[in-house]
């Protein structure tokens, strides 16, 4: 009997996954922990790996997004063909895939739910034709789709699918062996458009699916947004920062990460994150947990959209340290090669569009972080200074606070301890 | 209020109908001078003396035959089967005899007789010691089948059972006796039929009896911890059922957990099930998951009985099947 293949939870909250492509093919021997296919979760795109020697039988989904736990392809013995009983029911959302042998048995289905009162002979139609499609398929071996059409649903999950108007055949099951409970429908049912048809457009609209990644970004800003915050702004004299970023190119050893502003900033909004803890913290809606050392976060643009890499322990790393993670994370995060870990832990955030020109903007918090750095460009500015003007380089501050766990005072603070840092840099030490 | 072991509970209920009734007696195999072999009526027989605290012969089909005799002649006798697994040597006069003779008489006879029995594993008392039988009589119609986890309850249930008309199986459990709780001053008649609430949960319902009933509170915590909020429901009598406060019960959480001692087969586990899902179909998320024993004669070697029986953790993990995702 064949190995499912089942799509793994690859950490809490995970729903689901989409498959990148396949790194073994149909056929192919594979080995127990040899890299199966990629996969691109609401954080990260990694190999997932094979839980079973033997031959790659099947692959059931090539590609698109999968439901956890749903069956993505088979692994057994060589020679060996896959019985109807290994066959899973039609479980995937979105890409096409069910064949034709399947839909008279389906449509059948829909009807024996909908027709309580002919439930009876419906049985006996819907038998006979899963027994023509199941013939259908055994000719055309091996044929994954056919065999047992019937949607296995809780009975809650249907009565409100029912209530609601909802196509049980529409949803896909997050339940033990792909049943569908009672939260697939609620999911499903926020996630439905609504149905309000528009004219068709002159021109070309392209319409982008969203990838996990799109989407985790969208639900956790749209939570994020709901926070109660306020900013506060500041500017940094970085004569001296720029000065000792200088130096540290100057010493640069052979094969070193080049030091730049955003590392010289890490090391900084560490140092000032352990002094002013309020501001170090997250914000979980029953506690306020203050962290005593700094997992500084960087906000990354990635092909896929916005990432966070948490550089760990900022607050007791070199800045030529900081550098040199934050490239392997830079790196990694433009190639879709994070790990989940790569994401996890940070007490705080920094994101710089300095790079762009930005002046200054605000930026939206990361929960459960309490705080996020926004950063700007280094304009060169006329300043008064003793009377007289004189031309610095400033760069704007602005920190964006949960006021649910900061006050106006600690983060303040904590801002202005960032720029004493910045523009005295030895007293970061 | 005052606080009674289980024992004491059953004890001051006994009393105080025995005070309060000269048609009360108590009958059963050494339990007069020694006081019963799990002390449940110690003291008694010099406070009402030897006419109504009975010995017997080791005979359990005589004692309830004897007790269907006074019961049909105005008495309310309760008698004692020193274990459970002795009951079926007093099936014929249970079933054939107890359960049927108001119904045979056209309610011209009645059979107020209350069986008190007591049993359960925990101790290693073997195969032939230990056994659980409360769904036996849940099978026949004619009796009544009451199961307490409380003192407040077995002390609330046990009078109420000495002044119900018909036979009444009522089980006690032998690691109960000790468990300590807070009885009301004045004995407040239990009525058959009515549930307890043990804990109020939103996630699963677990239906528990007898011992089952702490260890279900106990998973109830562990699973809290876990994010899982488990309602407990302590039915107390089987026959009658409250399966009104069920079905409300698993119509709020939408998953249902059973728990028992007795063996899961055939168990009244399956009874509950058979309710819950015809009372609360369209609400359940989940299939209901049993909890009992592993089908089995019990060894007399601890480790071998205490994995045989359930405990905490198995209706911890049975809770986590039914909120599982795949």
């Amino acid at each position: 009997m064949a190995t499912e293949v089942k799509l793994p939870r690859l950490g809490q909250g995970m729903e689901s996954g989409t498959i990148v492509k396949w790194l073994k093919g149909e056929g192919d021997a594979v080995k127990k922990r040899e890299p199966l296919y990629e996969l691109d979760t609401d954080k990260v795109t990694q190999e997932v790996e094979a839980e079973a020697d033997g031959v790659l039988l099947k692959i059931l989904i090539d590609s698109g997004e999968v439901d956890v736990g749903k069956t993505v392809a088979f692994i057994g013995a060589e020679g060996e063909s896959l019985s109807d009983a290994d066959a899973p029911e039609s479980d995937r959302r979105g890409d096409e895939q069910t064949e034709e042998t399947e839909e008279p048995a389906v449509e059948e289905e829909d009807e024996a739910e909908t027709e309580g009162s002919s439930a009876p002979a419906m049985d006996d139609e819907r038998r006979r034709g899963q027994e023509a499609a199941a013939a259908t398929a055994a000719a055309a071996s091996p044929n994954l789709d056919s065999g047992e059409a019937r949607i296995k649903a809780s009975p809650l999950a249907r009565r409100l699918a029912r209530e609601k108007g909802i196509e049980i055949s529409e949803l896909s099951g997050s339940g033990p062996e792909g049943r569908i409970v009672a939260e697939d429908v609620e999911r499903f049912e926020i996630a439905a458009p609504a149905a309000t048809p528009i004219a068709a457009a002159v021109g070309e609209v392209e319409e982008i699916q969203l990838t996990s990644t799109r989407k985790t970004i969208a639900r956790r800003l749209t939570e994020a947004w709901q926070a109660p915050v306020f900013q506060l702004t500041i500017s940094a004299d970085m004569t001296r920062a720029n000065e000792l970023r200088e130096r540290l190119v100057e010493r640069l050893a052979e094969g070193e990460t080049k030091p730049t502003v955003s590392d010289l900033l890490t090391k900084v909004a560490a140092a000032a994150l352990v002094r002013h803890p309020a501001v170090n913290a997250h914000f979980t809606g029953e506690s306020i947990r203050r962290f005593p050392v700094a997992h500084v976060g960087i906000a990354v643009a990635a092909p896929n959209g916005l990432v966070v890499p948490v550089l760990r322990d900022a607050d007791r790393r070199t800045i030529q340290e900081l550098a040199a993670a934050r490239a392997d994370v830079v790196t990694r995060a433009r190639g879709g090669k994070l790990q989940r870990a790569d994401l996890e832990d940070g007490t705080f955030t920094i994101s710089n569009l300095g790079m762009y020109g930005i002046e200054q903007f605000v930026a939206v918090l990361n929960p459960p972080q309490a705080a996020i750095l926004a950063v700007g460009a280094t304009v060169e500015t006329p300043v008064a200074r003793e009377g007289g003007v004189v031309v610095r380089p400033l760069m704007s501050l602005t920190l964006t606070c949960d006021h649910r766990a900061i006050d106006g005072a600690d983060g303040a603070e904590f801002l202005r301890t960032v720029k004493e840092l910045l523009e005295e840099p030895a007293l970061a030490l | 209020m005052p606080e009674l072991t289980y024992r004491e509970a059953v004890r001051d209920a006994l009393s105080r109908a025995m005070r309060e009734d000269d048609d009360v007696f108590i009958m059963g195999e050494d339990i007069a001078e020694m006081g019963g072999s799990m002390g449940v009526t110690q003291g008694m027989l010099d406070e009402f003396g030897a006419e109504r605290v009975r010995n017997t012969p080791i005979s359990e089909m005589a004692i309830v035959g004897t007790g269907i005799g006074a019961a049909m002649q105005g008495m309310r006798p309760v008698v004692e089967i020193m274990y459970q697994d002795f009951l079926t040597l007093s099936m014929e006069q249970l079933v054939n005899q107890a359960a049927k003779h108001r119904t045979m008489s056209g309610g011209q006879l009645k059979v107020p007789l209350t069986i008190r029995t007591q049993g359960g594993a925990g101790w290693s008392p073997g195969a032939q010691h230990a056994q659980q039988f409360e769904s036996w009589f849940v099978h026949v119609p004619g009796l009544k089948v009451v199961f307490p986890s409380t003192p407040e309850d077995v002390r609330g249930l046990l009078w109420s059972a000495i002044y119900d008309d018909n036979p009444v199986v009522f089980f006690e459990h032998r690691l109960l006796y000790p468990l300590k709780g807070e009885v009301p001053d004045e004995l407040e008649p239990i009525p058959f039929g009515k549930a307890r609430i043990m804990r109020e949960g939103a996630d699963v319902t677990v239906i528990a009896i007898g011992r089952m009933v702490p260890e279900a509170l106990q998973a109830a915590e562990e699973a809290e911890a876990l994010g899982i909020s488990v309602e407990v429901l302590d039915p107390r009598t089987l026959l009658p059922l409250d399966e009104e406060a069920i079905i409300a019960s698993v119509q709020k959480t939408n998953r249902c957990v059973t728990a028992h001692e007795a063996v899961t087969r055939g168990g009244f586990g399956a009874e509950l099930t058979a309710v819950v899902q015809h009372g609360a179909f369209d609400h359940l998320d989940a299939p209901i998951e049993r909890v009992g024993a592993k089908f089995g004669p019990l060894a007399f070697a601890p480790a071998m009985e205490q994995w045989a029986v359930p405990h905490a953790a198995d209706v911890l993990e049975a809770v986590k099947r039914t909120v599982a995702r795949a």
